[in-house]
């Protein structure tokens, strides 16, 4: 291919501005010595500006104050789904955490505060059970509830 | 509350710029005015992902062109397939007298003609004036294939054009 041609399929490119400097300077070098190179560069670039000019189609006010506001509901729903997330972690390490706690609390005052009740829950195992069946009762309920709003939410948006 | 500052900033900032990019993507004022939309509140819920130290033009439209590419391919009305080259012009003169006329109309129609893909680049090089890494980002898709699908449009459009002169 001969430098007339390969400089030709650059032309549109360099009007454009999308060139490398060295392809810039070869393209500028050979229209300088080449005529019809020079006004097809000239060409090019004309039409470039042509398309950099072309009227901007404004985005009516309506539809960015419409945007606005749908953009401030959805940060308050995100905030809200984090402040949910934050809760749900909260009650899940608090229903952990009582499962565990219960076993020591149970063996330290077994002898002692529980003796006096006199009923079955004085046995370890069973206060154990009782207790982190609640936990994770109470952790249940409260996910099923963050669930469902969050799906509400999801479903007003 | 600087959070929500930012965003809506960021709205009123490229409101123009934006719808402009997605009109010319999609044609249709009510499908630019829904993908508008559709781009802010994806914007919202991603801004926690978008890495600051890129740019943010090119993320938002990168943002807009999934969402708008995804609506022609359900729609289906235009292919998105990259079209074949079309001869370059073989008369420069015919150019230099379109050139030489008011025509903004006449450019804006001819390039309404052109396949989504080659409306996108035109749009996102002249108007946006994004740098080709970033239109590259914006459409994902590597450089060289970029810059061949620019000179592909422009040679496009020049003949669109010399055919209405």
């Amino acid at each position: 291919m001969s430098e007339h041609q390969t400089v030709g399929e650059l032309l549109a490119l360099a009007a454009a501005g999308v060139l490398t400097a060295g392809e810039q300077r070869r393209v500028e070098d050979h229209a300088r010595a080449c005529e019809a190179c020079a006004r097809q560069l000239e060409a090019w670039r004309a039409l470039s500006g042509e398309l950099r000019r072309l009227p901007t189609p404004a985005a009516p006010a309506e539809l960015v104050a419409r945007t606005r506001a749908r953009v401030f509901e959805e940060l308050a729903a995100a905030a809200e789904r984090r402040w949910d997330d934050a809760v749900l972690v909260f009650l899940s390490l608090f229903a952990w955490t009582v499962g565990v706690a219960v076993w020591a609390i149970v063996r330290l005052v077994n002898n002692g505060l529980l003796a006096l009740l006199d009923a079955r829950f004085t046995e370890p195992v069973i206060w154990l059970t009782a207790s982190s069946v609640l936990a994770w009762l109470t952790a249940g309920v409260v996910a099923v509830l963050v669930g469902h709003r969050r799906r509400m939410t999801w479903r007003n948006l | 509350m600087a959070e929500e500052d930012s965003l809506v900033t960021l709205v009123t900032r490229y409101q123009h710029r934006l719808y402009r990019y997605l009109l010319r993507l999609v044609r249709d004022p009510a499908t630019a005015e829904d993908l508008f939309q559709q781009t802010w509140l994806r914007v919202v819920q991603n801004i926690r992902r978008y890495d600051a130290l890129r740019s943010f033009e090119a993320w938002l439209f990168s943002v807009a062109h999934n969402l708008a590419i995804d609506h022609l391919r359900r729609q289906r009305l235009e292919s998105l397939d990259e079209p074949p080259a079309e001869p370059a012009a073989s008369d420069p003169d015919a150019l230099e007298r379109c050139l030489a006329s008011e025509r903004a109309g006449l450019v804006a129609a001819s390039m309404s003609e052109l396949p989504a893909l080659y409306r996108e680049v035109l749009t996102l090089r002249f108007e946006e004036e994004l740098k080709l890494e970033e239109i590259a980002e914006v459409v994902h898709a590597p450089l060289s294939t970029v810059k061949s699908r620019l000179r592909r449009a422009l040679e496009s459009l020049r003949s669109k054009l010399e055919t209405r002169v």
